[in-house]
């Protein structure tokens, strides 16, 4: 019952917490801001998109996959198309999401018939197929890549705005899943698969609506970040890199947590910045020496680091009201 | 009473196993029917076939008329077939109210919105509404085996599927799990009824069904089982000449 207190109360604390980081996001870029501070922003909102948007898939239906980068992908690719065809960029990223949506079920369909390290190992396979055929095809540039050119004048705001819009979207999606019957579906279906099964939970039915799901997002936030980067390529967009970067950030924070992925996203888009700034050479050594560290020590992330210090907090709490 | 489902000539191999030989037998809609037999007689394997879960090599699973095997147990959930595990299977991370919620959300042909008020008082028959908001990791064996009871009740069954859901329970556990399955059996729903403990089964059950070595080896009440030589001779075994 304590317990339940303590993860309810720290519950609390970070949905306040949410609060306060979003008014701050809001208003952040009205102040003085340098642009490269708005570029990191931009991009970490994308990273947390991507990272709650995977999560869907492999925090809550415990559906591990090394190839949302093809999701990532095409959904820059869409955008950068749609809008050098004129369409506008709204409806652009819309493309980006339905593209990338029907790629998830023509993904899904064969592999969700695999389980466990089988499904990971299928998704590498596709990641690296798409990538090997956007690097030959001749339509978006191939290997030398694809560059967007969008009338109007470059607005940096513009973009970040819809990169926050698109994070908060994705949140909101998280958590109103996981509240719903769907959400504990994907749950029972990560715990136990068969069993879920004898409840009357269809699973593939029920992995394959979430990775359609994650999919929209994660196109959605390809899109946004190709308009803001106007030059795209397979090397970057479709790179394994990203898949990987898209399921380490979850674990960084709290996989099959709401905010965990939130969270992952914020360390990554930072630490990531700051290694590749300050080690250029090692910062994947670094990186991946962290991670390890991460998954050894707290393997519920950061969020389970926060779960297990509120307890402690709120003992320090109540010991200094008694003192006082 | 009409029957609701018909197991027939049932066979069923694993690689060159043989688990089930054309067993054959009917339930009547309301009875509970008793199956037992020795470890290994095929008893779970029969249930899974019945479940949907696992596809018969041979032979058909006919419920309410119709043939249900898919190997895709949520459609016999929805049609109406439930069942317990031998060895519970909680979602451990899921507290136990949203355990016995799955069942109502996903286990029934039409959906229902107060999903948690129903599942409390589904707990609360089982008698452990008490433990409604605990993680499910956190039961005890006995309490999982309610669990499971409950989670299967929530999904509204026809048929309810039990294995051996007193194994591992204390005598009064016993005495009390098969109270709730006689108060199961009053609101009509049917129950085939795995179990080792044959106590168990012969105050409960009527017709009892007995297997050996994947075959269908006698039917009847459960005194007529009891001394029947065969059901004798496959427990204790022959006499020496």
């Amino acid at each position: 019952m304590k317990a339940r207190q303590n993860i309810s109360g720290s519950r609390k604390i970070l949905s306040a917490l949410g609060e306060v980081v979003l008014a701050v996001l809001t208003l952040l870029p009205l102040g003085n801001l340098s642009p490269n501070t708005i570029r990191l922003l931009f991009v970490t909102l994308v990273w947390v998109t991507v990272s709650v948007a995977w999560n869907l898939v492999g925090g809550f239906g415990g559906q591990i996959s090394f190839g949302f980068a093809v999701f990532y992908g095409l959904g820059a690719y869409t955008a950068a198309l749609a809008i050098n065809g004129g369409i506008n960029p709204v409806l652009s990223f819309v493309l980006a999401a339905l593209v990338a949506m029907v790629a998830s079920l023509l993904v899904g369909l064969p592999t969700f018939r695999l389980r466990g390290p089988y499904f990971a190992i299928a998704t590498i396979g596709v990641s690296e197929a798409v990538r090997v055929l956007m690097t030959n095809f001749s339509l978006t540039g191939g290997a030398s890549g694809y560059r967007i050119m969008e009338k109007g004048v470059f607005r940096q705001l513009d973009h970040y705005y819809a990169a926050l819009i698109l994070a908060l979207l994705a949140v909101t999606v998280s958590i109103y899943i996981r509240r719903s019957g769907f959400g504990l579906a994907l749950v029972a279906i990560r715990e136990d698969e068969d069993a879920a099964s004898d409840l009357g939970v269809n699973p593939f039915r029920a992995k394959l609506l979430a990775h359609a799901i994650a999919a929209a997002l994660t196109g959605t936030a390809g899109g946004v970040y190709a308009r803001y980067a106007a030059f795209i390529h397979p090397q970057g967009v479709f790179a394994f890199n990203i898949g990987v970067a898209i399921l380490l950030m979850p674990i960084i924070g709290g996989v099959g947590t709401i905010w965990g992925p939130v969270i992952g996203a914020v360390v990554y888009g930072f630490v990531n910045e700051e290694l590749v700034a300050s080690f250029p050479q090692l910062h994947l050594l670094l990186y991946g020496t962290l991670l390890v560290l991460i998954v050894l020590f707290e393997p519920e992330g950061v969020v389970g680091l926060f779960r297990k210090g509120y307890p402690l907090l709120a003992r320090i709490r109540r010991a200094h009201a008694v003192h006082s | 009473m009409p029957s609701i489902l018909k197991v027939d000539c049932v066979t069923k191999n694993f690689a060159g196993l043989a688990a089930l030989r054309q067993v054959t037998f009917d339930i009547e809609e309301g009875r509970v029917c008793g199956l037992i037999g020795p470890n290994g007689a095929g008893k779970t394997t029969l249930l899974s076939i019945i479940a949907g879960s696992v596809l018969p090599s041979s032979g058909s699973v006919i419920f309410r008329g119709k043939r249900i095997e898919s190997g895709k147990s949520y459609q016999a959930v929805r049609a109406g077939i439930v069942r317990t595990h031998q060895i519970p299977r909680p979602f451990r991370s899921l507290s136990v109210l949203a355990n016995v919620e799955l069942g109502i959300h996903f286990g029934r042909s039409s959906n229902r919105d107060d999903s948690s008020n129903e599942a409390m008082e589904i707990l609360e028959w089982v008698g452990i509404a008490h433990l409604a908001p605990a993680a499910a990791s956190t039961l005890s064996v006995g309490n999982l085996k309610r669990m499971e009871l409950a989670r299967a009740l929530a999904t509204k069954p026809s048929l309810l599927l039990c294995d051996e859901v007193c194994s591992g329970l204390t005598e009064s556990e016993t005495a009390s799990v098969l109270g709730l399955l006689r108060g199961i059996q009053k609101t009509g729903t049917t129950i085939l009824y795995v179990e080792h403990n044959l106590k168990a089964i012969m105050s409960l059950c009527n017709p009892v069904v007995v297997m050996n070595h994947g075959q269908k080896l006698v039917e009847g009440s459960p005194e007529e089982v009891q001394s029947h030589p065969l059901v004798i001779e496959a427990y204790i075994g022959k006499k020496a000449a």
